[in-house]
C-alpha cells in the first residue's frame, strides 16, 4: 500500500458507489440550475461581475487569508485524528506520507478552485450566450480568486499552528440540580423531557458559540450601536437556540426509540413525556423572539404574528418527529 | 405460573433481504439460566433483540410469560428486563434519571431495595447522580444491567453482560443472578462467549451457527460434563462441527 489514508478514502467511496447516479444526477441538476439562474439575472450579473473584478486584488486577499487559516487549521485536526487513526501505525515511506498529508490536507482549497472553475465557466457561458462583451470577466475572477487560494495554501504553512479543538463531554455545560439521596428516585418519564433540553445545551458549548457569533460580528455595519448589536445578538442565540431543540429533540427520539423499545411504555405517554417540555422551551423562545422584534420597532401586530408562527410551526415539527421517530414498526 | 417463561417458536428474523435467524425455537422454563453461545455474527444479538422487541421478527412468535410479543406486547414487556448495550444508554440523562425512565415506564411506585442493595455491592451507587457520558465502559455496564432488573421481571435477557465488568463486580452480579430467578422463579437468557458461565451457572446451554441452533445442552447433559471435571471447549468445538 503506497497512500493507506487516501486508498482507505478511496475505498469507502467504492463502497458507497450505490448511489453514483443518484449524486452525478444531483450535480448536473445544479449545474443546470445554476446555468438558468446567471441566465434569468444576467442584467444584475453583469454589474456585479464589474464590482467584483475592479476589487480583484482584495477578493484575491480575502482568499488566501481564508485558506490560510482553514488550512492551518484542518492540519492541525488531520494530525490529531492521524495520530488515533487504524493506519497510524501502517509503515509509509516518508515521501509517500508527505505528499499524502498535503493532499488530505488543501483537498477542501483544491475542491474551492474547481468549484471557482465551474462558476466562471458557467458564467462566462451564459454571458457568451447572450452576446455581451464581458464573457472574460467571471473567469478573471474565478483566476484571481484561486490564485489567492493557492498562496494561501503556501502561506498555511507560516500560519501558526493552531490547537485542535477537543470538546469536553456534552454534560459539563447541562445546568444540573447536585446531589440528592439514593432513596429519592421517582419512577417517572419525566427525564425524557429533559434530554432534549440538554442536548441542546450541550451542542451549544462556549467555544462553539463563540465561533458561531463571530460571522454576525463582522457582518455587523460600521458604526452599528451597542444596543442594536446586543438585541441582534439575542435574536441570533434565541433563533439557535431554537434551530438546536429542534435537531435535539429528533436526535434524542431516535436514540430513544432503541433505548426505550424493550419497555412496557405507551408510545403517547413516551411522546408526550418529550414533547411538553421542548414545546415549552418554544413557546418562551417564540416569545423573546417576538420582545426582540419589537424592540427593533417592527409593528406590535406583525411581531405577535412572527412570534406565534416561530411557536406553531417549531412545535407541530417536533411533534410530527416524535410521533414519526417513536412511531410503531410494521414487520418486515 | 407453571408455564413457560419464554417461548419462541419457528422464528425467523434479518435485516432487509438478509436472513439471519431460520426457524428457531426453543423454551425457557421457571428457574433456567439459559446461555447462548455462538461465533461472531452468527445471530445472537439478533436473536435477543426479537425476544426484547427491539427488531421484529418476518415469521414465527414469541411469548413471555404466556404474553406474546405481536399481540400483546405492553403485558409481555412488564414481564421482561433487557439490558442493553452501554453505548445504547442516554449519555445526558444521569443513572438515576435511567433507573427512574425504567420504572415510570413499567408503571411502579417505587424501586425495590434489593436493586438498591445490589447497586451497594457494585459499588455503583455513587455514580447514581452522574451523568451516563462521563461513566467508565465498566460502569455503564452496571447501569444497563441494574435497569434490566428494575421491577424484578421474570425474564432478563441480558447481552454479553459481564464484558468491562470487573472480575469481583461479576462475581457479585453472577451469584445475584443465580439467587434471583430461583427466587423469582424466573428465566435468564444470557448471549456469551464465556465460557466459565456455562461450566458454573448455566443450567442448559446453546450453540448458534449460522442462524440456526446447531446444539443444545440439557441440564443433565450440562451435570454430566461438570462431573467428568468436563472439557467445555472441546464439548463447544464438537457441537459447532470445528476439529478438536
Amino acid at each position: 500500500m503506497t497512500a493507506p489514508r487516501l486508498a482507505a478514502a478511496k475505498l469507502i467511496r467504492l463502497n458507497r458507489r450505490g448511489h453514483f447516479i443518484v449524486r452525478t444526477v444531483a450535480v448536473l441538476f445544479c449545474l443546470a440550475a445554476l446555468i438558468a439562474l446567471f441566465w434569468a439575472e444576467q442584467d444584475s450579473l453583469r454589474p456585479a461581475l464589474k464590482w467584483v473584478r475592479l476589487h480583484g486584488l482584495l477578493c484575491a486577499g480575502l482568499a488566501a487569508v481564508g485558506s490560510a487559516l482553514s488550512i492551518a487549521r484542518r492540519r492541525a485536526l488531520k494530525r490529531a485524528e492521524f495520530a488515533r487513526s487504524w493506519l497510524a501505525a501502517v509503515p509509509v515511506r516518508s515521501s509517500t506520507a508527505r505528499w499524502e498529508s498535503l493532499a488530505i490536507e488543501t483537498f477542501p482549497a483544491i475542491a474551492a478552485i474547481g468549484l471557482l472553475a465551474v462558476f466562471g465557466a458557467a458564467c462566462a457561458l451564459v454571458l457568451g450566450l447572450a452576446g455581451h462583451a464581458e464573457i472574460f470577466a467571471p473567469l478573471a475572477i474565478a483566476a484571481y480568486s484561486s490564485g489567492g487560494i493557492a498562496v494561501g495554501i503556501v502561506g498555511s504553512y507560516l500560519v501558526p499552528q493552531p490547537k485542535p479543538v477537543i470538546l469536553p463531554p456534552g454534560s459539563r455545560y447541562v445546568p444540573h440540580q447536585k446531589a440528592r439521596r439514593a432513596a429519592d428516585v421517582r419512577p417517572s418519564l419525566r427525564a425524557l423531557g429533559a434530554w432534549p433540553i440538554r442536548q441542546m445545551f450541550a451542542w451549544a458549548q462556549p467555544k462553539v458559540v463563540s465561533r458561531a457569533l463571530i460571522p454576525i460580528l463582522v457582518m455587523m455595519p460600521l458604526g452599528t450601536t451597542a444596543d442594536v448589536a446586543m438585541v441582534v445578538i439575542a435574536m441570533f442565540v434565541t433563533m439557535g437556540a431554537l434551530l438546536l431543540l429542534w435537531s435535539a429533540v429528533i436526535l434524542a427520539s431516535r436514540a430513544a426509540r432503541s433505548w426505550l423499545a424493550p419497555l412496557p411504555a405507551r408510545r403517547g405517554v413516551a411522546i408526550r413525556a418529550f414533547l411538553l417540555p421542548a414545546c415549552a422551551v418554544i413557546v418562551a423562545a417564540s416569545a423573546i423572539e417576538a420582545l426582540l422584534l419589537l424592540v427593533f420597532n417592527v409593528p406590535y401586530r406583525t411581531s405577535a404574528q412572527v412570534g406565534a408562527c416561530t411557536a406553531v410551526i417549531g412545535c407541530l415539527t417536533v411533534g410530527g418527529a416524535l410521533v414519526w421517530n417513536l412511531r410503531d414498526r410494521r414487520a418486515p | 405460573m407453571t408455564g413457560p417463561i419464554l417461548e419462541i417458536r419457528e422464528l425467523r428474523a434479518g435485516y432487509g433481504p438478509r436472513t439471519v435467524l431460520e426457524n428457531i425455537s426453543m423454551t425457557l422454563y421457571a428457574g433456567d439460566w439459559f446461555v447462548l453461545l455462538g461465533p461472531n455474527g452468527c445471530g445472537k444479538s439478533t436473536l435477543l433483540d426479537c425476544v426484547v422487541s427491539r427488531l421484529l421478527p418476518s415469521g414465527g412468535e414469541i411469548c413471555i410469560a404466556g404474553h406474546s410479543l405481536r399481540t400483546d406486547p405492553y403485558d409481555a414487556k412488564l414481564q421482561l428486563g433487557y439490558g442493553c448495550a452501554p453505548d445504547v444508554l442516554p449519555g445526558l440523562l444521569t443513572a438515576r434519571q435511567c433507573l427512574e425512565v425504567h420504572a415510570g415506564a413499567k408503571g411502579m411506585a417505587a424501586i425495590g431495595d434489593d436493586l438498591f442493595a445490589l447497586a451497594d455491592e457494585l459499588k455503583f451507587t455513587a455514580y447514581l447522580e452522574s451523568f451516563v457520558d462521563t461513566l467508565s465502559l465498566g460502569t455503564r455496564q452496571k447501569l444497563a444491567v441494574l435497569l434490566a432488573l428494575v421491577g424484578d421481571p421474570q425474564l432478563i435477557v441480558l447481552d454479553e453482560a459481564f464484558n468491562g465488568l470487573d472480575p469481583a463486580s461479576a462475581l457479585v452480579l453472577k451469584r445475584n443472578l443465580r439467587a434471583r430467578i430461583e427466587r423469582r422463579r424466573g428465566a435468564l437468557l444470557l448471549a456469551t462467549h464465556s465460557l466459565d458461565i456455562v461450566e458454573h451457572y448455566a443450567d442448559r446451554a446453546a450453540v448458534l451457527i449460522d442462524g440456526r441452533l446447531k446444539h443444545a445442552w440439557s441440564k443433565d447433559e450440562l451435570q454430566r460434563l461438570r462431573a467428568k471435571g468436563g472439557d467445555f471447549e472441546a464439548a463447544l468445538a464438537g457441537a459447532s462441527g470445528e476439529p478438536d
